[in-house]
């Protein structure tokens, strides 16, 4: 269990995470969204003692990390796949870490083992490639069989094979009734993965809710027609609360309205439709409505379309591909 | 690796048990582990045993010839024999500084102060180790440079080991080098990185302390005997009543540099952000 309390940082004049709370709960699957500069590394940074907060508060189950007797029994966290003296082997840094704990040689070959590196083990940490750098990271993260885990963007390089592991592995744990706290940019991969998600955007928590919640909450109402006489439709459904976009010829976008509104206004004028569907938001689309005002760094107006399509994008329209 | 896709098994026999509280005791050892996994320790330490005693040879050899061609009577102290650490502090002092700045280098700092999150035991812990192998590495660095200048010295100009002297400089060339490697060490964990700390220690060793002893004001002159490696070295020479400082005094000073510097390391450790 991790609670943060009016949780604060600033640098300067800049305010990097402001006054959060947020609690995360045992046996479940945490995701913990946000743009890039949103404070997501400064949170867990603070979570584990290494960056001080300018005021508030956050507890490891129940206590501040600098005051754990047996740090890495309670927390396991992989916050930098590079917090790893490059010049030594992953088997010693294994060691060198363990031996703090006063945990044995045969655990480090037990976590190097659950997490793939044995042939890899005995080189040193400066020639692995990022998805080995995170591997070690998470056996690092295992060493002490915590109860809770925090584990900073832990897909980041890891190929197809890894990222399932890494997904098999997380809810594996949060099963056992530990906490599971993790980060990810990956949209695709916090759906299948985590069971309840924390956005934050400019420093701020804007959403505090379970995967479906927030899917729900954001697939609104918008449907796509497609009819010959899609202009005259559009006319019949213009109204205060509904929009509607023209996508191409004989095709549009209805904001506002259910399926079933337009499809009855459309019998009622005898307008002919090829198609009817509601576009349910993909967690992604969700994201995204949520962060767009939040997002630190603008990158050009092609921004958002770009982080689209890094996922899967189930949702996404050809009006939102050409975008 | 396709083991490892299935649903891992993260919980086995193995899994630790028993007490597992972070100790210094532990700390220790793991930063032993540490010390002894980096290549460079395995490099930067035999440099430092032959520097040593290279230039222990090298004083005892040519000295020799020059005093025996001379004909002046001359007599060797334990100084001459342990000439060589002018020379090994600078390796002690590059393996001081990095064991610390290498961690915040690489990040290894982070995972540093994930398992020690009180901060200052680990600072200590890494200390100590340093200095340890400082202190037994300038012992070897002294015992092999005592048994290849013995030869060369010959019965003529043999070292007399009833001498408190000189058995006082032989003690004396391992602590010197443990003091100055608890410096560098304090000036690494102050400083954090590598290029800025090593040109620091070394400028102050070889540049500043020889600029203040050159400027012939009385500022600068009272202040030079108490810079570190002019304090710290009376105790390696032969005693001189027109010393400012004494054997032990001057070495005092020199490990008083180290702890502040520690300290001041200390707390800055305890509030800046990793």
């Amino acid at each position: 269990m991790i609670e943060a309390r009016g949780l604060t940082k600033r640098y300067g004049q800049k305010t990097a995470v402001a006054g959060i709370d947020f609690t995360v709960q045992p046996g479940k699957v945490t995701g913990f969204l946000g743009p890039n500069g949103a404070g997501k590394s400064t949170t867990m940074r603070m979570i584990m003692g290494l960056d001080r907060p300018t005021s508030g508060t956050v507890t490891v189950n129940g206590r501040p990390y600098a005051q754990l007797k047996s740090p890495l029994t309670e927390v396991g966290a992989l916050l930098d796949a590079k917090a790893v003296h490059s010049g030594r082997s992953a088997t010693n840094h294994l060691r060198a870490v363990a031996a703090t704990h006063g945990i044995g040689r045969k655990r480090v070959d037990e976590v190097i083992e659950m997490t793939g590196l044995q042939a890899v083990a005995g080189k040193r940490v400066g020639g692995f490639s990022l998805g080995m750098g995170q591997r070690l990271g998470i056996a690092a993260a295992l060493l002490g069989d915590p109860r809770t885990l925090i584990l900073d963007e832990p897909v980041n390089g890891l190929d197809p094979e890894g990222v399932l592991w890494v997904r098999n592995l997380v809810k594996h744990l949060s099963s056992e009734g530990r906490t599971v706290f993790l980060s990810s940019h990956l949209m695709s991969e916090m759906a299948l993965t985590a069971d309840h998600i924390l956005v934050i955007g400019r420093g701020r928590i804007i959403a505090d809710a379970p995967v479906a919640d927030i899917v729900a909450g954001a697939s609104g109402t918008r449907v796509r027609v497609r009819s010959p006489q899609a202009g005259r439709l559009a006319e019949l459904l213009q109204g205060p609360d509904t929009t509607v976009t023209s996508v191409e010829a004989g095709l549009i976008e209805v904001t506002g309205a259910t399926a079933e509104a337009v499809g009855e206004l459309a019998a009622r004028d005898g307008v002919v439709l090829h198609e009817l569907t509601p576009v349910a938001a993909s967690l992604e689309a969700a994201y995204m409505s949520l962060t767009a005002d939040d997002v630190e760094y603008h990158s050009a107006p092609t921004g958002a379309g770009t982080t689209v399509q890094q996922g899967t994008a189930p949702a996404s329209t050809p009006q939102e591909a050409r975008r | 690796m396709s083991a490892t896709a299935t649903v891992p098994a993260t919980r086995a026999a193995a899994r630790p048990s028993g007490d597992t509280r972070v100790t210094f005791g532990r700390l220790l050892r793991s930063e032993w582990i540490k010390l002894w996994s980096l290549r460079s320790t395995w490099w930067v330490l035999p440099i430092t045993v032959v520097a040593q005693a290279g230039i222990a040879w090298m004083i005892a050899y040519f000295g020799v010839q020059q005093f025996d061609e001379s004909g002046m009577d001359y007599t060797v102290t334990a100084g001459d024999i342990v000439g060589g650490i002018q020379f090994a502090q600078l390796a002690i002092c590059v393996l001081a500084v990095l064991a610390i700045t290498g961690e915040y280098s690489t990040g290894m700092i982070r995972s540093t102060l994930s398992t020690s999150p009180t901060r200052t035991p680990a600072l200590l812990a890494k200390g100590l180790v340093v200095v340890a192998v400082a202190f037994v590495t300038g012992v070897v660095g002294t015992l092999v440079s005592w048994a290849v200048t013995y030869p060369v010295l010959g019965e003529a100009h043999r070292v007399d080991l009833g001498l408190e002297m000189n058995q006082r400089i032989l003690l004396g060339a391992p602590l010197y080098l443990a003091a100055i490697a608890l410096l560098a060490y304090a000036i690494g964990a102050l400083l954090r990185h590598s290029a800025g700390a090593l040109a620091t220690v070394l400028g102050l060793l070889l540049v500043v302390e020889s600029v203040f002893a050159l400027i012939p004001w009385a500022f600068f002159e009272k202040i030079s005997p108490y810079l570190p490696m002019s304090a710290g070295s009376q105790l390696v020479m032969s005693d001189n009543p027109d010393a400012v400082l004494g054997p032990w005094e001057g070495y005092g000073v020199l490990v008083a540099w180290g702890v502040v510097a520690l300290a001041a390391a200390a707390v800055l450790l305890k509030r800046r952000d990793a």
